[in-house]
C-alpha cells in the first residue's frame, strides 16, 4: 500500500467519522424533539 | 410548541455550496494538476493536507482562546459552545495534521516520527487541547465549567507561541537546520503549481472548518433549547 | 489628597501572602505528612530510574540533568495536588474568600508555600540522586543554583494555579498532570538544557540563554496567572 493511499485514506476516513459523529447526535435531537411534541400533546 | 428542527440558516447553505466545489476542485488539482515532485514522487501531495489541516488545528485553538477571553468577559451559552465545539474540530484536524505529518516523514526520511519543532509544537498543541476538552467534562453548573475553561484556554494559548520558540531553539542545538531539507523544501522553493494548490487546499479545509463549527455549534444550542423545553414539560406535568 | 490608596493595597495583598503561607507551612510542619511522601516518592523515582538505566555506566551521566527535573515535577505534582484540596475540607476555601482578603494573595501566598516545600524536597533529594548515582558535581554551584530556582519557580506557578483550577473536579488528582504537563513542556526543555550546560560548566553561554527564556516564561505566567486566578475562585 502507497503511502499516498494511506495518507488520504486516513483524512478522509477522519472527517467522515466526525461527520458520523454529527450525524448521530443531530439524530438524537430529532428524537427528543419527537418525544417532546408527543408529551405536549398529552398534556 | 413548534420547535425548529433545522435552524440552519442561508450561510450554512452558501457554505455548503462552496465547500463541496471546492473540495472536488482541490482534488483535481491536488491529483491531476500540480506536478508530481522529482524527489518524493507522489507521496509529496499529502503535504497539501497536511498544511492545511496543521493550518486550521492552529486555527481553532486561537479561536477557543477568542471565545474564551469573551467567556471571562461575559459569560453566555452561545460563547461557551463555540469555545467548545472549535476545540472538538481542533482535536481532528490536530490529529490529522499528526498522522499525515507522521506518514510523510516514513515516506521522505524512513521514520515514523522525528523531533522536529513543528511536529512537536502539533503534538503538544494535542495534548492542551485534549486538557481543555477534559476540564469541559467537569462536573458543576456550566458557569463554573465555562469560567474554568476559558481560563484554562487562555493559559493554553499563551503558552504555544512559546513552546514553538523552545522547540526550535532546541532544535538548533541539536540539529542545525540544513536548507534545502526542510518540510516544505523539494531543494529550495515550490513550483508556482504547488504553491497555488496548497493555498487552495488551505482555503478548502478553512471553509471545512467554519462549515463544521456553525454545524456543531447548532446542535448544542439545539440540545440546550430541549433541555429548557423539558423542564417546563415536567414542570407543568407536575403542577 | 490621600494617596495611601494604592500602596496599601500592594502591601496589605502581600502580608496577606505571607499569612497565608505561614498558615500553609505551619499545617504541613505539624504533621510533616506531605512532605516525607514527597521526599521519599523523590528517593523512590531515583531507585527505580537506576533500574532503568544502569547507574555504574558513565554514559549515564547524560540523563541526571533531565532526572533532577524529573523528580521535581514527579514530587512536586503530589504536594500541588493537596495544596488546595486540603483546603476543601470543612469549606476552608469559602472561609478564605469570605474574608476580606484579595484572591491574589491566596495565590501568591500557596505558591510561595508550595515552592518553599518542593525546594525542601529538592535540597533532600538531589544529594541522593548524586549519591545513588555516583556522580561528582563538578560544574558552577552559582548557575545551578540559579537554574534549579529559575525552573522551579515556573513549576510551581503553573502547578499551583492548574492545582487550584482541578481542585474543582471530583478526580483532581488525575486531572492536575493532564492539565500540566503539556503546559510545562517549554520550561522543561529550557530547564534541562540550562542544567546539562551548567553540570557540564562547559557552553555557559548556552544555559545563559536557556535562562533568559525561562525567566520569560516565569514573568509572562506569573502575570497571566494572577490576572486570572480570581476567575477559578469566583467559580468554586
Amino acid at each position: 500500500m502507497t503511502y499516498l493511499l494511506m495518507g488520504y485514506s486516513v483524512i478522509f476516513a477522519l472527517i467522515a467519522g466526525y461527520m458520523m459523529i454529527l450525524g448521530k447526535r443531530q439524530k438524537q435531537i430529532e428524537k427528543e424533539i419527537k418525544q417532546l411534541e408527543e408529551w405536549n400533546q398529552e398534556i | 410548541m413548534m420547535i425548529k428542527i433545522n435552524n440552519s440558516g442561508p450561510i450554512d447553505r452558501v457554505l455548503f455550496y462552496i465547500l463541496v466545489p471546492a473540495f472536488l476542485i482541490n482534488l483535481y488539482l491536488i491529483f491531476v494538476w500540480s506536478p508530481v515532485e522529482k524527489v518524493m514522487g507522489d507521496v509529496q501531495k499529502i503535504f497539501y493536507f497536511h498544511v492545511g489541516s496543521a493550518w486550521v488545528a492552529f486555527l481553532a485553538f486561537c479561536v477557543v482562546g477568542f471565545y474564551s477571553v469573551l467567556t471571562l468577559i461575559k459569560p453566555k451559552m452561545e460563547r461557551f459552545i463555540y469555545a467548545g465545539i472549535s476545540a472538538e474540530i481542533g482535536v481532528l484536524f490536530t490529529t490529522l495534521a499528526l498522522l499525515t505529518g507522521m506518514i510523510w516523514g516514513r515516506a521522505s526520511w524512513n521514520t515514523w516520527w522525528t523531533w522536529e519543532p513543528r511536529l512537536i509544537t502539533t503534538l503538544i498543541l494535542w495534548f492542551i487541547y485534549v486538557a481543555y476538552l477534559f476540564v469541559r467534562k467537569m462536573e458543576g453548573s456550566w458557569e463554573k465549567i465555562a469560567k474554568l475553561s476559558s481560563v484554562f484556554g487562555i493559559i493554553g494559548v499563551i503558552n504555544v507561541p512559546i513552546v514553538f520558540m523552545a522547540t526550535r531553539w532546541w532544535n538548533t542545538k541539536l540539529h542545525p537546520v540544513v536548507f534545502g531539507e526542510g518540510k516544505d523544501q523539494t531543494g529550495g522553493g515550490m513550483e508556482p503549481e504547488m504553491l497555488a494548490t496548497m493555498f487552495f487546499s488551505i482555503f478548502t479545509i478553512t471553509v471545512l472548518y467554519v462549515f463544521l463549527l456553525r454545524k456543531g455549534a447548532q446542535i448544542e444550542k439545539m440540545r440546550e433549547v430541549i433541555k429548557k423545553a423539558k423542564t417546563n414539560i415536567i414542570n407543568k406535568i407536575a403542577s | 489628597m490621600v494617596r495611601q490608596g494604592g500602596d496599601g493595597r500592594l502591601i496589605t495583598i502581600l502580608t496577606d501572602a505571607l499569612t497565608i503561607a505561614a498558615k500553609d507551612l505551619r499545617n504541613e510542619f505539624k504533621t510533616k505528612q506531605t512532605f516525607s511522601m514527597m521526599a521519599i516518592f523523590a528517593v523512590l523515582v531515583i531507585l527505580v530510574f537506576s533500574f532503568a538505566f544502569d547507574p555504574t555506566n558513565n554514559a549515564v551521566k547524560a540523563v541526571i540533568p533531565g532526572l533532577v527535573w524529573v523528580i521535581t515535577i514527579f514530587a512536586g505534582i503530589l504536594g500541588l495536588n493537596r495544596s488546595f484540596t486540603s483546603e476543601l475540607e470543612n469549606d476552608c476555601l469559602t472561609g478564605l474568600r469570605s474574608g476580606p482578603i484579595d484572591a491574589t494573595s491566596i495565590y501568591l501566598g500557596k505558591v510561595l508555600a508550595n515552592f518553599t516545600i518542593v525546594t525542601l524536597v529538592q535540597i533532600i533529594s538531589i544529594p541522593v540522586l548524586f549519591i545513588l548515582f555516583n556522580y561528582r558535581f563538578t560544574g558552577s554551584y552559582f548557575w545551578f543554583i540559579l537554574i534549579l530556582f529559575a525552573g522551579t519557580l515556573g513549576f510551581i506557578i503553573v502547578g499551583t494555579f492548574l492545582s487550584a483550577l482541578s481542585a474543582n473536579a471530583k478526580n483532581s488528582e488525575m486531572l492536575l498532570p493532564v492539565l500540566l504537563l503539556p503546559l510545562l513542556s517549554p520550561l522543561m526543555i529550557a530547564a534541562v538544557q540550562a542544567m546539562r550546560a551548567a553540570l557540564e560548566n562547559e557552553n555557559l553561554e548556552n544555559a545563559v540563554s536557556w535562562l533568559q527564556l525561562m525567566s520569560a516564561y516565569d514573568l509572562l505566567f506569573f502575570a497571566a496567572c494572577l490576572l486570572l486566578f480570581e476567575f477559578i475562585m469566583e467559580g468554586s
